[in-house]
């Protein structure tokens, strides 16, 4: 499995939105601020290379029915 | 010939034997229609089967809430399956295996009748709608892959998100074996690890059940009381699609999200690549005005700070210079003062010179250095040195005077 597939995008959204929320407050601090500043371009980044991957992929699964046919 | 005697219930049980052996059970279906429906104590159900044309000629049904489920009433034409017999307090009747309403008229009451049923057990309810996943990874598939649904589905998913895994159940959609393998599709998904013989590794983050259009007979599988209760029961939140807009199922009320056809379900479950990537970018965009705003508003506080310090030195720059004019100031009238006090003090001091009393004709007599104040310190003959304004000359004391 490629490192690509690892990646879980609901968890990266998720802490991209969060990164917005407190970018949102009223006072925050520079140093910090610069940290997640960086993170979050790198998730914004990480998240988009997923949306690039064009494929779907199906499987078929086997299902047992009854006697009936 | 000799002609055998049997008792009454020998006899019964002969007969019985005979027609199991002559009418196998799901040969045939009975039509007919509903009367004198009851149901008793929610498991037996009683009621005859009317001939339609003959009124006069019915069949005794008997049948188990277990196996016959879904509504039935009275008037209702209904098709049955299921063993005849002959019981011992003589009356001849149908267990029936399997219902099912026949036509137009009776699948919409028997559809309105389930619907009021399932109203009832609050299965309808929006407050138990459950949220889908924003971002679902496995998709559990439930349609025919010879349906267009099928297409459409996989066609509309792939448009709009990419790197999901649909697991396929390939089941009926219509005909007799669709309520068995709908109900095998669900069995599997949700008891993925319970049941080797499924190949599903992991459980799948939504179902969705979907099917093309079709008249009230071909969407039955999708109001059989089974499938809804599944769809209802389903611990996986179910997508339900089926047909055109205008068609609806029993599943579509139970299931969590309602799709209007396979294609709007493929929408209601994957978000669209262009909107995400939109709200990515501008959390981006969001991200970046803040972060540079924050830069900013520390550079001003420190222009601030800088054009307050040069002020404050500025200011006590000022004030320097204002103490050093005072200063200059106070000093030159301070001298000014001193010199007057010293002008004033030479005054003094000249008019105590003794030479100016000279000038004025007096004369100071000294002897031996000392300055002769009384004439009865010197003796005659002493020498004595007498200084004027101008000049000095000696003497010898002559004579005293005392």
């Amino acid at each position: 499995m490629s490192t690509k597939k690892e990646f879980n995008f609901t968890k990266a959204f998720e802490e991209l939105e969060t990164i917005m929320q407190w970018f949102e407050k009223e006072e925050v601090d520079l140093d910090e601020g610069l940290k997640k500043f960086e993170r979050g371009l790198e998730l914004a980044k990480a998240c988009k290379d997923t949306l690039a991957e064009v494929e779907n992929k199906v499987e078929k699964i086997k299902l047992k029915f009854g006697e009936s046919h | 010939m000799p002609e055998a005697v049997l008792r009454v219930s020998e006899f019964l049980q002969l007969t019985n034997e005979v027609l199991r052996q002559n009418i196998m059970p799901n040969a045939f279906a009975i039509e007919g229609e509903i009367s004198g429906f009851t149901l008793k104590d929610g498991k037996w159900i009683i009621f005859s089967l009317k001939d339609e044309v003959e009124p006069n000629v019915k069949l005794k049904c008997f049948a188990t809430s277990f196996k016959v489920t879904g509504a039935f009433e009275d008037g209702m034409k209904v098709r049955v399956w299921g063993v005849p017999s002959v019981k011992t307090w003589s009356d001849f009747q149908l267990t029936v295996e399997r219902m099912e309403a026949v036509g137009e008229g009776a699948l919409k009451r028997a559809y309105e009748a389930l619907k009021k049923k399932l109203e009832l057990e609050g299965m309808l309810d929006i407050s138990r709608k459950r949220d889908l996943p924003r971002f679902p990874q496995r998709i559990g598939l439930i349609t025919s892959s010879d349906a267009a649904a099928y297409g459409d589905f996989l066609r509309i998913l792939n448009n709009r998100w990419g790197g999901v895994v649909v697991e396929h159940a390939n089941v009926r959609v219509q005909g007799k074996d669709a309520v068995e393998q709908i109900l095998a599709a669900f069995e599997a998904f949700n008891k993925s690890t319970s049941r080797p013989q499924v190949d599903i590794t992991r459980p799948c983050d939504v179902i969705v059940l979907t099917r093309g259009g079709g008249s009230i007979e071909d969407l039955h599988a999708f109001n059989d009381e089974m499938v809804v209760r599944a769809v209802y029961a389903s611990k996986i939140p179910v997508v339900c699609g089926v047909g055109h807009e205008r068609d609806e199922s029993l599943c579509d009320y139970v299931a969590d999200v309602r799709a209007s056809t396979p294609s709007n379900a493929a929408e209601r479950v994957v978000p669209s690549r262009e909107e995400v990537l939109f709200e990515i970018e501008m959390i981006e965009r969001v991200m970046d005005e803040r972060f540079c705003a924050i830069v900013n508003e520390k550079k001003t506080v420190l222009e601030n700070f800088a054009r307050l310090m040069t002020h404050q030195v500025h200011r006590q720059k000022l004030r320097l210079e204002t103490l050093i004019q005072t200063l200059g100031d106070r000093a030159t009238r301070w001298i000014t003062t001193l010199k007057t006090g010293v002008d004033s003090s030479s005054r003094l001091l000249a008019n105590l010179d003794p030479t100016r009393i000279l000038s004025r004709g007096y004369a100071i007599a000294t002897s031996g250095g000392r300055v002769v104040k009384d004439a009865s310190s010197l003796e005659v003959g002493a020498s004595i040195k007498v200084r004027l304004s101008h000049g000095s000359f000696d003497s010898e004391v002559k004579q005293l005077e005392r």
